[in-house]
């Protein structure tokens, strides 16, 4: 990310040396990144933030404010970032800011210490603009956990999160068709529109950053990025009209947007702890969510308004999605089972139980899957909550699994690196690919 | 009057309170003064570097003519017979090429050699989980109890506490929340690493820098997979510190570099310096650094505490220098504790006080021995016998007196939670009429405890089966036990492995199954229960669900007799006049009564981080009390004729700073009991206990739920929840203070009709012998010629005598001479 930054000041430097510093793209950025672990809303050294604009030019303990318009000399956060003294110098106990980012802040001051954003109350986060991802690397070193795996809706293509990236294969031969680049570092969710069109990946680096990007399935191409936020995006739904988008992020925040504009509609910060999943009713009246918080909840989608809290797992909730009477909802958990639950009253009406976690639930017709540490995937009717059918022989956690009815195969993603794909008619074997381009095993 | 009154009041709510430590600010490091060794040593002198993530911290010693040592690793100068095969960085050795060289040191005009075999420098050495990794986060404080080592964790991460889990542990960093702690393809990116660096926030602020051993450790373990240590892999089975305990450094030498051990089941050895942790038993006197150097800073002695997983062992320093114009004073020994302690003052150079007068030892010992200050008569005749002999007559005749038994009941009573709401009116009567009885009787220690510990049947009939129902289960009985009798606090080993000491969560159990089948029958009559020894029954591990098998101490897994009841071999080993712990725990505690302070304290938390203020001294004490049959009265008789127990409280030039070697004898509160039967004394006003035998006084209460009384909750009377000794507290408060000021309890006393100076008075006394008689009550001395004076002007100037006698006695009872046993 520094790299990346320092590479664009370079360029911004040798280019447009006499533009004026734009505080959200240039010098947001650099708040962000080398001095929101100590002065951000968890901890606030010195009693100064710098999680907004406004609070980021105001003073904290120091009497001078921390930021003053062509005032560089008077300006308390540049003397810190330029002291001689190591006691003194920001960031504290690590390396000086770079010279040329120095100098950026420099002449932002000398230039009005202006604000270019939507709003100054606003996190900086939310709109400083959106990184360019760092490339995934050729050939990898070692497997990622696959935790998430999609079918195109012709089934000719399995969309697999990677490493900065996701990669493409064709779920019969395993051959790897494509790498879509310019993804957040892990990826937890992909999700296709209704009509196949577009590719929406929730991603992001722990602890740092999280996002949806919104890419053209076709042709790779990033048409959006939507819900950044500072911690990673576990999962995303199109609508099932798919206008619209709902995200869970690890901030605990679940938020719907328009796809088509991006705008945000509805930001739901009920829960107290990551939120895992996130799931549409079909007429899209209603969201289901799984968290941390050891609850699941299902909220009016219109509004937002919170209609039911269950707390039966007593543990942490990691998949969840309506039951088609629309009456009831499944979730899963660290409690190694599937609780069946009613939405009016969030009586428990029935359990299964699992030899592990169980992850996420993916919904797929008249039936969904299970992903969970057993190693396997199961195939239950949603309706009847009837087992139709189990896929073994993955050697590790399933973590991911998907379904693509037209071609009637099961995929599922592994914490040790494999895509496993299975024939849904037989349970037989399709393919096993180790979704680490170019790894030597 | 006023301003005696003001100091005393002062006195009592601060003049004992703990100094806080001063923080020591990051000094500089003295250079070491070499001076001129004779000899210089090298630890390791050969060793072997198996790998390349192998090194050695090498420690040179410096041997000089008085037979001093001095540590000269920082001084020193080392150069490898091949650089391509063996470097030395800053006291560290560092392998590179196979191959065979020696490392020769110089320091100090003298030379020695450390002889190196480097091996398996081709292949890479993989970073092994349990003894990397986890010693890392153990290192850098990531699993203590605070922080992620707590039983909930912290921000959803939870590490099993200094890592005794490793099976936890394992899960939780390599695959938990689907493996966002680690990033192999990009090691620095881990989380792992950027929240302890601060890079991304960190509720627990920068724990980690680039600089740390546990930072490469931590970070070449994410770039070679997160792997966890191949099965069968070797297991450390000890380590061993360098310098061996005991060393004693004389100022200028002052500091000590430490090297750690890790011996391993398959005979390899590697160094663990970098990734120990240390701590100083007392900061005050010596600091440890990360890297293992201790730096001295003041005369004493400080154990240094090495851990490296589960093991713990400590190295014992002594520091001294010289004091300008010390001369010891060649002091006369009465017996053994004074040889022991003189010869700890000489090498720390404290010079003892001389001893106190008789009218300090009289008070001093018929508190200390019986609770009660002495009668006016006896205080009055002891003074006037000219015999040389006396004090060791009078500790005789207060050793055979019933207020002895009664007396020391009411400390053990404390220790073994007699209460009536525990167990009953009439239970707590007999279980301490038992208790005093063993005193009376002066019953052997060993016997004692096999009585108690082993007891069955009724607990009316046998009362020593009351131990059962106060341990109330079997972790209540394996803690008292532990606490009581080992001097061990235990309780952290019921979840976890104890943090700081070398119990483990396995000897928990292990010495839980002696006590597992013992049964607790309520019968048909109030208050009896009968308590018994079931046939079978056994314990598990929660943690492992592993059934253990009986276990003790230095002798690990025992197999008691099937039919017999468990108990008896327990005790069987423990009153072993062998046993390390059992005499030496007795010994300390009954030292700790008679001056304030263990020669371990707390008395009851014997551990490696807490060591004895004179180690020889204890030995000597607990082999004399076995060697004597575990005759309590025995070492109570020593201890009270030697000197340093008779030694004067005031101070010299020589010793003003010592608090814990006993070259004076340290003033302390008289404890709530002592004090209200003095207060009775003084005035010649018993208390009425309601429901106990007239006469009986505070120190007799058989339990402090029988009699409930304010003065005495106040100065500190425990309730008796626990076996611990803390919960009888010492701190002086503000509470204390008014009591003395202006508290119902002395007001009453001192308006009482009857008290001792108005029937002095009715009985035509003149001034001066009623104020001598004040005098002598409470503080077994005539007043001085000045206080008398001072009384008389005071009588006079008041007009009416009464109303000023009561003055004169409340600022008697308000000296510090007379609420501290001195």
């Amino acid at each position: 990310m520094r790299r990346h930054l320092t590479l664009l000041v370079l360029a911004f430097l040798a280019s447009e040396a006499s533009a004026q510093v734009s505080f959200k793209k240039d010098i947001a950025p650099v708040l962000l990144n080398n001095c929101l672990a100590c002065h951000g809303p968890k901890k606030a050294e010195g009693a100064y933030r710098i999680d907004t604009y406004e609070r980021a030019i105001a003073p904290g303990e120091s009497a001078t404010a921390a930021f003053l318009a062509k005032m560089v000399d008077g300006s308390e956060g540049f003397r810190r970032l330029t002291s001689g003294d190591v006691k003194e110098r920001m960031p504290l106990d690590g390396d000086p800011l770079p010279a040329e980012t120095i100098a950026l802040i420099k002449k932002w001051i000398e230039e009005g210490a202006a604000f270019d954003g939507p709003d100054p109350k606003a996190p900086l986060a939310s709109y400083i603009p959106p990184p360019t991802h760092p490339a995934a690397p050729p050939a990898y070193a070692a497997t990622m956990p696959i935790t998430a795996v999609t079918f195109a809706n012709d089934g000719t293509q399995l969309y697999v999160g990677g490493y900065h990236e996701v990669t493409v294969w064709n779920p019969v031969d395993g051959a790897l068709i494509r790498r879509i680049a310019n993804v957040g570092q892990r990826t937890f969710a992909l999700a296709l529109s209704p009509d196949g069109t577009l590719l929406a990946v929730g991603c992001g680096t722990p602890g740092r950053l999280g996002e949806v990007r919104i890419f053209n399935a076709a042709t790779g191409e990033l048409q959006k990025v939507l819900g950044t936020t500072s911690d990673v995006v576990f999962d995303c739904a199109f609508s099932p009209q798919g206008d619209k988008i709902a995200v869970a992020a690890a901030d605990g925040s679940i938020r719907v947007f328009q796809v088509a504009d991006g705008k945000d509609v509805l930001n739901i910060t009920s829960h107290s702890d990551w939120v895992f999943a996130i799931a549409w009713n079909a007429d899209a009246s209603k969201l289901a969510s799984a968290s941390r918080d050891k609850t699941a909840k299902v909220f009016d989608a219109k509004t937002g308004e919170l209609l039911i809290t269950y707390s039966g797992h007593q543990q942490a909730v990691r998949g969840v999605l309506f039951h088609p009477d629309n009456a009831e909802v499944y979730s899963s958990g660290s409690d190694n089972k599937i609780h069946r639950w009613k939405i009016a009253d969030a009586a428990k009406t029935s359990e299964l139980a699992f030899g592990g976690e169980v992850y996420k639930l993916t919904s797929a017709g008249e039936f969904f899957l299970t992903s969970s540490a057993e190693q396997k995937v199961r195939q239950f009717k949603a309706k009847e909550q009837a087992a139709v059918r189990e896929y073994p022989g993955a050697k590790d956690w399933v973590l991911s699994a998907a379904f693509n009815l037209p071609t009637k195969r099961i995929a599922g993603g592994t914490f040790d690196g494999e895509v496993k794909v299975w024939n849904a008619d037989d349970g037989k074997d399709v393919v096993t690919i180790l979704a680490a381009p170019g790894l030597k095993k | 009057m006023k301003r005696q009154i003001l100091l005393a009041l002062t006195a009592l709510t601060c003049g004992f309170a703990l100094l806080c430590p001063t923080l020591r600010a990051e000094e500089a490091l003295e250079p070491v003064n070499v001076g001129t060794p004779t000899k210089i040593e090298v630890f390791p002198a050969a060793f072997k570097l198996q790998g390349p993530r192998r090194k050695m911290q090498l420690v040179v010693t410096g041997i000089y003519a008085d037979g001093q040592v001095q540590d000269l690793t920082r001084a020193a100068q080392f150069a490898s017979s091949d650089a391509a095969i063996v470097s030395v960085d800053n006291t560290v050795a560092h392998p590179h090429k196979d191959g065979n060289a020696e490392i020769t040191i110089t320091v100090g005009g003298q030379t020695t050699k450390s002889t190196v075999e480097v091996s398996a420098q081709a292949t890479p050495q993989a970073v092994s989980f349990e003894y990397d990794m986890l010693a890392a986060l153990s290192k850098q404080g990531c699993n203590a109890g605070a922080c992620h080592g707590s039983p909930s964790g912290k921000g959803g991460f939870r590490l099993s506490l200094r890592a005794f889990d490793s099976t936890v542990d394992k899960l939780t960093l390599i695959r938990e929340d689907l493996g966002r702690r680690t990033n192999v393809l990009s090691p620095d990116e881990s989380l792992l690493l950027a929240k302890p660096l601060m890079k991304v926030p960190h509720g627990g602020g920068m724990k980690l820098k680039k600089g740390d051993a546990a930072y490469t450790v931590m970070r070449d373990w994410i770039a070679q997979g997160c792997k966890q240590d191949a099965d069968g892999s070797p297991k450390c089975v000890k380590i061993e510190v360098y310098p061996p305990t005991g060393r004693l450094l004389k100022r200028p030498a002052h500091t000590q570099q430490i090297c750690v051990l890790a011996h391993f089941a398959d005979g390899t050895i590697r160094d663990v310096t970098e990734l120990a942790c240390y701590s100083s038993s007392d900061t005050e006197i010596a600091d440890v650094n990360v890297g293992g150097l201790v730096v001295g800073h003041n005369r004493g002695e400080a154990a240094i505490v090495v851990r490296y997983m589960e093991f713990i062992e400590s190295c014992f320093l002594t520091f001294v220098k010289d004091i300008p114009n010390y001369a010891w004073t060649n002091p006369p020994s009465n017996n053994y504790i004074d040889d022991l302690v003189h010869a700890k003052l000489k090498q720390l150079q404290y010079l003892p006080s001389g001893t106190c007068s008789d009218e300090e030892f009289l008070r001093r010992v018929h508190a200390d021995v019986i609770g009660i200050l002495p009668t006016v008569e006896e205080t009055q005749k002891f003074l006037a016998d000219a015999a040389p002999d006396k004090r060791a007559k009078l500790i005789n005749s207060l050793l055979d007196r019933p207020e002895y038994a009664k007396f020391w009941a009411l400390k053990w009573g404390d220790l073994l939670k007699m209460t009536s709401t525990q167990i009953g009116g009439e239970g707590v009567y007999k279980y301490h009429r038992w208790l005093q009885h063993s005193f009376e009787t002066n019953m052997p220690y060993d016997q004692f405890a096999r009585e108690l510990l082993g007891a069955q049947g009724s607990t009316l009939e046998n009362a020593a089966a009351n131990f059962y129902r106060t341990a109330t289960d079997t972790n209540d009985a394996v803690e008292s036990i532990s606490q009581v009798f080992l001097g061990s606090r235990l309780q952290c080993a019921k979840c976890h492995n104890h943090p700081f000491e070398r119990w483990t969560q396995d000897n928990y159990y292990g010495m839980a199954a002696f006590f597992t089948r013992v049964q607790r029958k309520k019968s048909l009559r109030p208050d009896e229960f009968f308590i018994y020894s079931a046939k079978a029954g056994e314990v598990t591990q929660p943690r492992t669900g592993k059934q253990m098998k009986p276990w003790l101490p230095l002798k690990g897994d025992v197999d008691p007799p099937a039919d017999a009841d468990r108990r008896n071999t327990f005790t069987g080993w423990l009153t072993q006049k062998e046993n390390p712990f059992f005499g030496k725990i007795e010994a300390n505690r009954i030292w700790s009564h008679l001056f304030g302070r263990g020669i371990v304290e707390p008395n009851d938390d014997f551990r490696e981080s807490n060591p004895p203020a004179n180690a020889a001294l204890l030995d000597a004490l607990s082999k004399d009390f076995a060697e004597h049959g575990f005759d309590r009265k025995h070492v109570m008789r020593t201890i009270l004729n030697s000197r340093t127990y008779q030694a004067d409280f005031r101070p010299n030039d020589f010793n003003k700073d010592d608090v814990k070697y006993c070259s004076h004898y340290q003033p302390r509160l008289m404890s709530a009991e002592q004090l209200l039967d003095a207060i009775c004394a003084v005035t010649a006003l018993p208390e009425q206990f309601a429901g106990l035998p007239a006469g009986t006084k505070a120190t007799q209460i058989p339990a402090p739920d029988l009699v409930k009384h304010e003065f005495l909750k106040i100065f500190g009377q425990p309730e008796r929840q626990t076996v611990c000794q803390c919960e009888r507290t010492t701190d002086s408060n503000l509470g204390m203070a008014i009591q003395f000021f202006n508290g119902p309890l002395i007001y009453n006393k001192l308006r009482d009709q009857n008290n001792r100076f108005r029937k002095l008075l009715a009985a035509n006394k003149p001034d001066n012998e009623i104020i001598t008689e004040l005098y002598l009550s409470a503080v077994c001395r005539k007043p001085t010629e000045k206080e008398l004076q001072a009384s008389l002007s005071h009588i006079a100037a008041k007009g009416d005598k009464i109303i000023a006698l009561e003055d004169i006695c409340w600022a008697i009872l308000n000296t510090n001479e007379f609420l501290f046993q001195h």
